[in-house]
């Protein structure tokens, strides 16, 4: 466990540091700026039609429903699809892995170290990213016109924890698979299925908008963090130092 | 004869790495206290064996153990220390981050102690606070050797720690792994193919060539064994023709000539060299000194590695 911690430690020490994650950074701010306001301008004008609250209410939670599922898939997948598994990558190339593997740390603990790495971050900032977005509909429109904060809870455990961990799974996929293959097909897992996802909940128009604010699509989620949760554990029961060791070189090398 | 309390044994290893075994029957041990220099050209297996023995690797067949704790345990590895072939170091941290990074993962208490004791031990003190991308290959070796040194290990094992460095920076590498050794009182396993280099801080090697040991033992010893078995025998005066003759018409003693007061023997198997003074002692003869002459260790790798190529 301790060990584990040294890792994630150490790997978040770095992400921190680096101009990737700081360009991210900068770029997901303004996004987040730019959609707290783009969204308030049509929520509050259509709430000047002074709606009864009754009827108001299902499409306030959709909007809200949108904006709490929209904000952390877009933050985690665009950190995800650019750098995931890339400091594994520079890991296998220059040794540090091997090296590594060579302490007492099991090769497990090195993984989920590793994956955790790469999802805090990301995660911290989807949801700041988020919060600004929910605060400032409610502040700045739905409050002063209905006198309600409006968060479904279904809507919150999605976006705050059942989304995150499906993507914590997929994460966590794609770095065990970049352990024992080439980092580019881990890669390639994580963009892939992540596009699935953006698509999903993107079907606008389609029956699955109207489920959005619903305990229903809460629980799609942690299913989908769970299906994705037990093929990573299943491949990784066959983890072993030799496969990450051997996949450096030769074969899988870049 | 491996005993259960070896820092390092292998017992008939074998490992198969896709088509090719890489490693046949290999067997050695080394002792507590040992710096093990363990020999071979390029390819001959040594990494491998490293790696099996830091559990990077799983064996095929046969059984190998580290501080008497089966290889494949991950707890075996708590009281080793290693530098592996590419240093496995970040760059892009410092000298300070690297070590407390180790220090984290082998618990180390009061760790910021320890990594000033190991920085001092390697000579980099002051350059704790500057990145390891700015390192000459020298330095990087040496910040290796402190990681390895981090949690205080009992048991040190190195692959090649010398090479890529300049023949100064080597210099700095010997002494610090001398200082481990003699200094801290660990246990070092070495690879490599710096006979010179062996010769000089290692008191034990094992020679392997394409994945089979080929010989192994006390340097020492291996040295004498190994001679062509030359005796020089200096005499008080010049031997005379007579004896000379006589002596020469004795074949167990291999009288090969006489050079100066110096006669040299190759005696034949069995001969002691007392019996050759004694003889020379019956006869009156004078004796200032007598000297055996040791292998070089290059003699013994040529020897060896030559009887294979027949083979
Ligand atoms: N992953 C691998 N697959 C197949 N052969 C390998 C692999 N790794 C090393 N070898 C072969 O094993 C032999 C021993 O390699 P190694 O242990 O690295 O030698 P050394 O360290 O003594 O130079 C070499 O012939 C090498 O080509
Ligand atoms: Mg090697």
């Amino acid at each position: 466990m301790r060990g584990m911690l040294a890792v994630l430690k150490s790997d978040v020490d770095d992400i921190l540091r680096s101009k990737g994650f700081l360009i991210i950074a900068i770029i997901l701010g303004v996004v987040t700026i730019g959609a707290a306001v783009g969204i308030n301008i049509p929520l509050s004008r259509w709430l000047n039609h002074g709606l009864p609250w009754n009827k108001a209410k299902p499409l306030l939670e959709l909007f809200m429903g949108l904006a709490v599922n929209y904000m952390p898939l877009i933050v985690l997948y665009t950190f995800m699809a650019t750098w995931a598994t890339d400091p594994i990558a520079r890991e296998k190339a220059r040794g540090t892995l091997e090296s590594l593997l060579a302490t007492p740390l099991t090769a497990k603990a090195v993984w989920m170290g590793k994956s955790l790495a790469i999802f805090l971050p990301a995660y911290i900032i989807s949801i700041l990213s988020t919060l600004v977005v929910v605060l400032a509909m409610n502040f700045a429109s739905i409050l002063p016109a209905t006198g309600h904060f409006v968060l479904p809870l279904p809507t919150a455990v999605t976006g705050f924890l059942f989304l995150p961990l499906l993507m914590f799974a997929l994460i966590s996929l794609g770095v065990l698979v970049s352990f024992i293959t080439n980092p580019v097909i881990g890669q390639t897992i994580i963009i892939f299925i992540g596009v699935v996802l953006l698509n999903l909940v993107g079907q606008v128009g389609g029956r699955i908008i109207w489920l959005l604010p619903s305990w229903d699509y809460a629980f799609y989620n942690l299913a989908g963090a769970a299906l994705l949760g037990t093929v990573a554990l299943r491949i990784s029961s066959s983890l072993t130092k030799e496969k990450i060791v051997l996949s450096s070189k030769g074969r899988w090398a870049q | 004869m491996p005993v259960m309390s070896d820092p390092i044994t292998l017992e008939v290893v074998s490992k198969r790495l896709g088509e090719r075994e890489v490693l046949k029957s290999v067997s050695f041990a080394v002792k507590t206290g040992d710096v093990f220099g363990y020999l071979g050209p390029n390819g001959a297996g040594k990494t491998t064996t490293i790696r099996i023995l830091l559990g990077l690797l799983e064996l095929t067949s046969g059984k190998a153990n580290i501080l008497g704790e089966d290889v494949s345990r991950d707890e075996a590895r708590r009281k080793v220390g290693f530098a592996l072939e590419q240093d496995g170091l970040y760059e892009n941290k410092t000298a300070w981050e690297n070590l407390s990074y180790y220090a984290w993962i082998y618990e180390v208490a009061e760790s910021a102690e320890r990594i000033d004791k190991v920085l001092d031990l390697v000579g980099l003190q002051d350059r704790a606070n500057d990145r390891v991308g700015t390192y000459s290959k020298g330095m990087k070796q040496r910040l290796a050797l402190a990681r390895a040194m981090i949690h205080d290990p009992e048991l040190l094992i190195l692959d090649e720690p010398t090479s890529g460095v300049d023949p100064s920076g080597q210099r700095e590498v010997r002494e610090v792994i001398l200082n481990m050794a003699h200094g801290e009182g660990k246990t070092i396993f070495l690879s490599s193919h710096n006979l010179d280099e062996v010769q000089r801080i290692c008191n034990r090697i094992a020679l392997i060539d394409r994945g089979e040991i080929k010989l192994c033992g006390e340097l020492e010893q291996l040295q004498q064994e190994m001679s062509n078995r030359e005796v020089v025998i200096e005499t008080a005066e010049i031997t005379s023709e007579p004896l000379f003759a006589e002596l020469k018409s004795i074949p167990r003693l291999g009288l090969q000539e006489g050079r100066g007061r110096s006669l040299i023997f190759v005696p034949q198997e069995g001969v002691k060299v007392p019996e050759i003074v004694s003889f020379l002692v019956g006869r009156g003869v004078g004796i200032e000194g007598v000297s055996r002459k040791k292998a070089s260790l290059e003699e013994i790798y040529a020897t060896i590695l030559e009887k294979a190529e027949l083979s």
